[in-house]
């Protein structure tokens, strides 16, 4: 009998307390929104799941939890906080994307840059609130709205911070049908929505999207050297795909590689957030400051647009400004869908997808500024 | 905890914040420029040796060419009128069949050295010679809209 009652308290049921219970939900909730409503379900099935494998209680001490030494989730979370798994998802990103549309339409490359803006108010709004220079700066890249980058940037910055941040990302990530819109519609006219983006004049060459990818690590990694982990991978996955001698190194970092690694990323991520560790208000004052931070990279990205065409002879689509954030391919379809619903032919996807990949250029460099700068200052 | 303005100043938030934009900023808009000249730099390299007057090069065509070569017309100046351009587009097509996959035809244009297909691709849509007929297929109107 004593045995039973012994295994009875050992049991997740007993050590249940309300926090556990509210993560149970949360990942509930990110699992119906990927089954159900098929919001960005390559991440949050992973990390909903995660979030129900870390919030199950267990007796501490037994190796069993993510953040006690020797368990195996344990081992498997090593690829965050070393910054690995974003390395890694940074290559099959590189041998997944198609720059031709980029060096179509360089300039589109400026509004990548314009939505970055957001990183950086959100640093001073971090800051105003009391977190830490590095805790602020790990806050502030969620603004570029890519996962791995943020991930990476609060693994070497604020470790102690991933759970809440990665999950603020990827949620706002998987949002982005829900925040950017209203954004778009509320800083456009009609007749903005309607302009046609003229197809590019010239044909892309082979060559140049060979070499693409040797300028771009050479020109952005000299910059910030800080981002080679990140825009190192990224190019060279690219540089394989686009050289076409290597082909089966491309196929196989553009889907096995990348899916092991967004598979133990979402696991592991969504297993770190433990209610006793989740559930504090940092957190809640980082889910905040993320929304913040996304909404003004999504508005900065469309006003310099709207300023671009101050000076320009051939307009461009504002709307493309709000797929400078880093979200691939959530933020460029948006821009797509709201273009297409003012005019059915109007197509945007192209152009929007140059800015998007832009806008991972640009959130990996804000990453290796804004590491410099912290570690330039102790 | 300090809060507000000046806790950013303490942290140096203003500089960090400002060099910070400027370095990113910058940073891209020397990779567009880059990217942006970067055609040209290619075209001098491959013409490196070849006296400015003399044309370039034909390009070697494929053993496998398709027998719809010898009926396709590729003029030297390439209209950009829709009517003109679907007459050039018409035997190609005629060569597919009338329902065509999006991505054969633009592959075939590419065999036949049509210059910039997705632009006359778009124009003949718009101009209801090209007309979608789901799953990624095209049909052919001979007249248009």
């Amino acid at each position: 009998m004593e045995l039973l009652l012994q295994f009875l308290s050992n049991t997740g049921y007993y050590l249940a307390d309300y926090r556990h219970v509210i993560m149970i939900l949360i990942g509930c909730v990110f699992i119906y929104l990927a089954a159900a409503k098929q919001y960005e379900p390559l991440l949050l099935v992973p990390i909903g799941f995660g979030i129900l494998v870390g919030n199950v209680p267990f007796f501490k001490g037994f190796g069993l939890g993510i953040y006690e030494d020797n368990s195996v989730l344990h081992y498997l979370y090593f690829g965050v906080t070393t910054g690995l798994y974003p390395s890694i998802v940074f290559l099959g990103l590189g041998a997944m994307t198609d720059f031709s549309s980029l060096l179509a339409r360089p300039k589109l490359m400026l509004l990548g840059a314009a939505a970055q803006m957001g990183i950086f108010f959100t640093l001073l709004s971090a800051l105003a609130l009391g977190f830490l220079p590095r805790e602020a700066a790990s806050i502030a890249i969620i603004g570029g709205a890519d996962g791995p980058t943020s991930i990476f940037l609060t693994a070497k910055l604020a470790p102690h911070l991933i759970g809440p941040i990665a999950i603020a990302a990827y949620s706002y990530m998987a949002l982005i049908p829900v925040i950017q819109p209203p954004i778009m519609r509320l800083l456009t006219s009609r007749e903005e929505r309607l302009i046609r983006m003229p197809e590019p004049k010239r044909e892309i060459t082979k060559t140049e999207l060979v070499i693409f990818p040797i300028v771009g690590v050479l020109l952005c990694c000299f910059l910030a050297p800080a981002s080679i982990p990140l825009l190192g991978m990224f190019f060279f996955g690219n540089f394989m795909k686009e050289s076409g001698v290597v082909d089966r190194l491309a196929k196989t970092a553009s889907s096995a590689i990348i899916d092991t690694a967004t598979i133990l990323l979402g696991l592991t991520v969504g297993a770190s957030t433990q209610g006793d560790v989740f559930l504090t208000g940092k957190s809640i004052g980082i889910f905040f400051l993320g929304a913040v931070a996304f909404s003004i990279a999504t508005a900065s990205g469309v006003i310099f647009a709207k300023i671009m065409n101050l000076f320009m002879k051939e307009k461009i689509n504002p709307l493309l400004g709000a797929s400078g954030v880093s979200a691939v391919p959530g933020s460029a379809r948006e821009v797509h869908l709201m273009g297409q619903k003012e005019d059915p032919g109007n197509f945007l996807l192209m152009h929007a997808m140059a800015c998007n990949s832009s806008g991972v250029i640009g959130s990996a460099i804000c990453a290796g500024i804004l590491w410099s700068f912290m570690l330039a200052g102790g | 905890v300090v809060y507000g303005l000046q806790a950013i100043s303490n942290a140096n938030g203003w500089s960090m914040a400002f060099a910070g934009a400027l370095i990113v900023f910058s940073g891209l808009v020397v990779l567009s420029f880059v990217i942006s000249q970067l055609h040209k730099i290619v075209t001098l390299w491959e013409n490196r040796g070849r006296p400015a007057d003399s044309p370039a090069p034909e390009p070697a065509r494929s053993e496998t060419e398709p027998a719809a070569a010898e009926t396709v017309f590729v003029p030297q100046s390439w209209p950009t009128e829709p009517r003109e351009e679907a007459l050039l587009y018409a035997p190609l097509l005629a060569d597919l069949g009338g329902t065509v996959q999006l991505a054969d035809l633009y592959q075939a244009c590419r065999r036949h050295d049509f210059p910039h297909p997705h632009l006359s691709i778009n124009r003949l849509r718009e101009a209801g010679y090209l007309v979608d007929a789901g799953d990624g297929k095209v049909d052919w109107v001979a007249g248009g809209n």
